[in-house]
Protein backbone atom coordinates (compact mmCIF):
# COMPACT_ATOMS: atom_id res chain seq x y z
CA UNK A 1 0.00 0.00 0.00
CA UNK A 2 1.38 3.29 -0.67
CA UNK A 3 2.32 5.34 2.17
CA UNK A 4 0.66 8.53 1.32
CA UNK A 5 -2.35 6.51 0.90
CA UNK A 6 -1.91 4.52 3.90
CA UNK A 7 -1.61 7.79 5.86
CA UNK A 8 -4.91 9.12 4.44
CA UNK A 9 -6.53 6.16 5.17
CA UNK A 10 -5.36 6.13 9.12
CA UNK A 11 -6.57 9.77 9.36
CA UNK A 12 -9.94 8.98 8.06
CA UNK A 13 -10.43 6.47 10.17
CA UNK A 14 -8.48 7.83 13.37
CA UNK A 15 -7.82 11.58 12.69
CA UNK A 16 -10.38 12.72 15.67
CA UNK A 17 -8.28 11.45 18.19
CA UNK A 18 -5.68 13.52 17.45
CA UNK A 19 -5.23 16.85 18.86
CA UNK A 20 -6.54 19.53 17.01
CA UNK A 21 -2.72 21.07 16.29
CA UNK A 22 -2.01 17.34 15.09
CA UNK A 23 -4.89 17.27 12.84
CA UNK A 24 -3.80 20.23 11.09
CA UNK A 25 -0.51 19.84 10.87
CA UNK A 26 -1.83 16.14 9.74
CA UNK A 27 -3.55 17.05 7.40
CA UNK A 28 -0.93 19.84 5.33
CA UNK A 29 1.08 16.98 5.07
CA UNK A 30 -1.15 14.21 3.68
CA UNK A 31 -4.23 15.70 2.11
CA UNK A 32 -2.20 18.69 0.54
CA UNK A 33 1.21 17.22 0.29
CA UNK A 34 3.07 20.43 1.90
CA UNK A 35 6.51 19.76 2.43
CA UNK A 36 8.30 19.53 5.73
CA UNK A 37 9.78 22.97 5.24
CA UNK A 38 6.44 24.64 4.26
CA UNK A 39 4.23 23.55 6.91
CA UNK A 40 7.12 24.83 9.44
CA UNK A 41 7.69 28.42 8.08
CA UNK A 42 3.89 28.82 7.77
CA UNK A 43 3.61 27.73 11.72
CA UNK A 44 6.88 29.45 12.93
CA UNK A 45 8.20 26.41 14.20
CA UNK A 46 11.49 24.23 13.40
CA UNK A 47 11.16 21.72 10.61
CA UNK A 48 12.71 19.09 12.93
CA UNK A 49 9.51 19.93 14.62
CA UNK A 50 7.02 19.03 12.43
CA UNK A 51 9.10 16.22 11.71
CA UNK A 52 8.78 14.57 14.95
CA UNK A 53 4.93 15.79 15.20
CA UNK A 54 4.17 13.60 12.14
CA UNK A 55 6.23 10.48 12.58
CA UNK A 56 4.34 10.93 16.51
CA UNK A 57 0.86 11.07 14.50
CA UNK A 58 2.27 8.23 12.06
CA UNK A 59 2.47 6.01 15.51
CA UNK A 60 -0.47 7.08 17.49
CA UNK A 61 -2.77 6.44 14.32
CA UNK A 62 -0.61 2.91 13.58
CA UNK A 63 -0.87 2.23 17.38
CA UNK A 64 -5.02 2.53 16.84
CA UNK A 65 -4.86 0.57 14.22
CA UNK A 66 -3.09 -2.48 15.14
CA UNK A 67 -5.40 -2.33 18.04
CA UNK A 68 -9.17 -1.62 16.41
CA UNK A 69 -8.15 -3.03 12.97
CA UNK A 70 -11.08 -0.50 11.20
CA UNK A 71 -9.01 0.04 8.03
CA UNK A 72 -8.09 -3.65 7.29
CA UNK A 73 -11.31 -4.57 8.26
CA UNK A 74 -12.85 -1.96 6.00
CA UNK A 75 -10.67 -3.10 2.87
CA UNK A 76 -11.99 -7.11 3.67
CA UNK A 77 -15.77 -5.48 3.35
CA UNK A 78 -14.94 -3.65 0.55
CA UNK A 79 -13.53 -6.95 -1.39
CA UNK A 80 -16.47 -8.51 -0.07
CA UNK A 81 -18.66 -6.02 -1.34
CA UNK A 82 -17.24 -6.21 -4.55
CA UNK A 83 -17.52 -9.84 -4.90
CA UNK A 84 -21.23 -9.50 -4.25
CA UNK A 85 -21.98 -6.93 -6.35
CA UNK A 86 -20.40 -9.11 -9.03
CA UNK A 87 -22.47 -11.60 -8.36
CA UNK A 88 -25.42 -9.51 -8.79
CA UNK A 89 -24.64 -7.01 -11.62
CA UNK A 90 -23.95 -9.55 -14.29
CA UNK A 91 -26.56 -11.92 -14.19
CA UNK A 92 -27.44 -10.66 -17.43
CA UNK A 93 -24.50 -11.71 -19.07
CA UNK A 94 -23.89 -14.72 -17.29
CA UNK A 95 -27.39 -15.90 -17.90
CA UNK A 96 -26.27 -14.98 -21.67
CA UNK A 97 -23.30 -17.49 -21.44
CA UNK A 98 -25.64 -19.74 -19.30
CA UNK A 99 -28.59 -19.86 -22.26
CA UNK A 100 -26.17 -20.72 -24.67
CA UNK A 101 -24.04 -23.66 -23.09
CA UNK A 102 -27.90 -24.30 -22.09
CA UNK A 103 -29.02 -25.24 -25.48
CA UNK A 104 -26.24 -27.24 -26.11
CA UNK A 105 -27.31 -29.03 -23.40
CA UNK A 106 -30.85 -28.77 -24.26
CA UNK A 107 -30.41 -30.41 -27.66
CA UNK A 108 -27.78 -33.23 -26.72
CA UNK A 109 -31.31 -33.91 -24.40
CA UNK A 110 -33.70 -33.58 -27.37
CA UNK A 111 -32.37 -36.55 -28.92
CA UNK A 112 -32.87 -38.55 -25.73
CA UNK A 113 -35.96 -37.55 -24.50
CA UNK A 114 -37.34 -34.63 -25.91
CA UNK A 115 -37.60 -32.61 -23.02
CA UNK A 116 -37.14 -28.79 -23.00
CA UNK A 117 -36.47 -28.77 -19.29
CA UNK A 118 -33.36 -29.25 -19.47
CA UNK A 119 -31.63 -25.51 -19.87
CA UNK A 120 -34.60 -24.05 -17.46
CA UNK A 121 -33.46 -26.36 -15.09
CA UNK A 122 -29.84 -26.37 -14.71
CA UNK A 123 -30.21 -22.25 -14.88
CA UNK A 124 -32.48 -22.54 -12.03
CA UNK A 125 -29.30 -24.25 -10.42
CA UNK A 126 -26.76 -22.22 -10.99
CA UNK A 127 -29.26 -19.26 -9.97
CA UNK A 128 -29.35 -20.97 -6.87
CA UNK A 129 -25.48 -21.49 -6.04
CA UNK A 130 -25.34 -17.76 -7.21
CA UNK A 131 -27.70 -16.90 -4.64
CA UNK A 132 -26.25 -19.32 -1.85
CA UNK A 133 -22.94 -17.43 -2.12
CA UNK A 134 -24.21 -14.20 -1.64
CA UNK A 135 -25.63 -15.15 1.28
CA UNK A 136 -22.19 -16.27 2.43
CA UNK A 137 -20.53 -13.43 1.56
CA UNK A 138 -23.05 -11.33 3.71
CA UNK A 139 -22.77 -13.51 6.56
CA UNK A 140 -18.83 -13.18 6.33
CA UNK A 141 -19.81 -9.52 5.72
CA UNK A 142 -21.49 -9.63 9.22
CA UNK A 143 -18.90 -12.10 11.36
CA UNK A 144 -15.70 -9.05 10.50
CA UNK A 145 -17.97 -6.94 12.91
CA UNK B 1 7.02 32.95 -7.41
CA UNK B 2 7.80 29.70 -6.69
CA UNK B 3 5.34 26.93 -8.54
CA UNK B 4 4.85 23.67 -7.50
CA UNK B 5 3.37 20.09 -8.57
CA UNK B 6 1.46 18.28 -5.84
CA UNK B 7 -1.11 16.11 -4.91
CA UNK B 8 -4.40 17.30 -3.52
CA UNK B 9 -6.88 14.89 -1.74
CA UNK B 10 -10.15 14.39 -3.54
CA UNK B 11 -12.81 11.99 -2.76
CA UNK B 12 -14.76 10.96 -0.07
CA UNK B 13 -14.06 9.90 3.39
CA UNK B 14 -12.64 6.47 3.55
CA UNK B 15 -12.47 6.21 -0.75
CA UNK B 16 -9.91 9.13 -1.24
CA UNK B 17 -7.87 9.92 -4.89
CA UNK B 18 -5.95 12.56 -5.61
CA UNK B 19 -5.29 15.22 -8.35
CA UNK B 20 -1.87 16.11 -9.70
CA UNK B 21 -1.70 19.70 -9.65
CA UNK B 22 0.15 22.80 -10.18
CA UNK B 23 -0.34 25.71 -7.76
CA UNK B 24 1.35 28.60 -6.32
CA UNK B 25 3.69 27.62 -3.41
CA UNK B 26 2.14 30.15 -1.59
CA UNK B 27 -1.87 28.78 -1.64
CA UNK B 28 -1.85 25.64 -0.63
CA UNK B 29 -4.82 25.63 1.42
CA UNK B 30 -7.34 28.05 -0.53
CA UNK B 31 -8.25 25.81 -2.89
CA UNK B 32 -6.90 27.71 -6.02
CA UNK B 33 -4.65 25.82 -8.63
CA UNK B 34 -3.46 26.68 -11.81
CA UNK B 35 -3.47 23.52 -13.74
CA UNK B 36 -4.25 20.22 -13.22
CA UNK B 37 -2.56 17.95 -15.01
CA UNK B 38 -3.39 14.49 -13.74
CA UNK B 39 -4.76 12.03 -11.10
CA UNK B 40 -3.38 9.37 -8.89
CA UNK B 41 -5.96 6.75 -7.52
CA UNK B 42 -4.21 4.37 -4.84
CA UNK B 43 -7.39 2.77 -3.68
CA UNK B 44 -6.72 0.13 -6.99
CA UNK B 45 -4.72 -2.86 -6.64
CA UNK B 46 -2.22 -2.01 -7.78
CA UNK B 47 -2.81 2.27 -7.25
CA UNK B 48 -4.00 3.57 -10.41
CA UNK B 49 -2.70 7.43 -12.39
CA UNK B 50 -2.90 9.26 -15.40
CA UNK B 51 -1.08 12.01 -15.93
CA UNK B 52 -0.83 14.77 -19.41
CA UNK B 53 2.71 13.66 -20.12
CA UNK B 54 2.83 16.99 -22.70
CA UNK B 55 1.63 19.25 -19.51
CA UNK B 56 3.78 18.00 -16.77
CA UNK B 57 7.05 17.96 -19.50
CA UNK B 58 6.12 21.91 -19.99
CA UNK B 59 6.15 22.88 -16.05
CA UNK B 60 8.87 21.00 -15.43
CA UNK B 61 10.72 22.85 -18.27
CA UNK B 62 8.99 25.89 -16.63
CA UNK B 63 11.11 25.45 -13.12
CA UNK B 64 7.77 23.89 -11.05
CA UNK B 65 8.93 22.11 -8.26
CA UNK B 66 7.50 18.34 -7.64
CA UNK B 67 6.86 17.42 -4.78
CA UNK B 68 8.53 13.63 -3.67
CA UNK B 69 5.14 11.68 -4.11
CA UNK B 70 4.82 13.59 -7.17
CA UNK B 71 8.53 12.94 -7.96
CA UNK B 72 7.92 9.40 -7.47
CA UNK B 73 4.80 9.02 -9.84
CA UNK B 74 6.49 11.11 -12.62
CA UNK B 75 9.28 8.16 -12.42
CA UNK B 76 7.34 5.52 -12.31
CA UNK B 77 5.72 7.52 -15.73
CA UNK B 78 8.54 7.57 -17.17
CA UNK B 79 8.49 11.25 -16.94
CA UNK B 80 11.81 13.06 -16.72
CA UNK B 81 12.87 17.20 -16.95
Amino acid sequence: MDKIYEQTMLFDFYGELLTEHQRSVYEDAVYRDMSLGEIAEERGISRQGVHDLIKRCDRILQEYESKLHLVERFAKAKKTVAEIERLTFCTECLEEADGETGQMAGKGADKKSGGMETPQVAGAQKMQTRLQAIRRLSHELLEEL
Amino acid sequence: MAVKIRLRRMGQKKAPFYRIIVADSRSPRDGRFIEEIGTYDPSTDPSTFKINEELAKKWLANGAQPTETVGKLFKAAGIEK
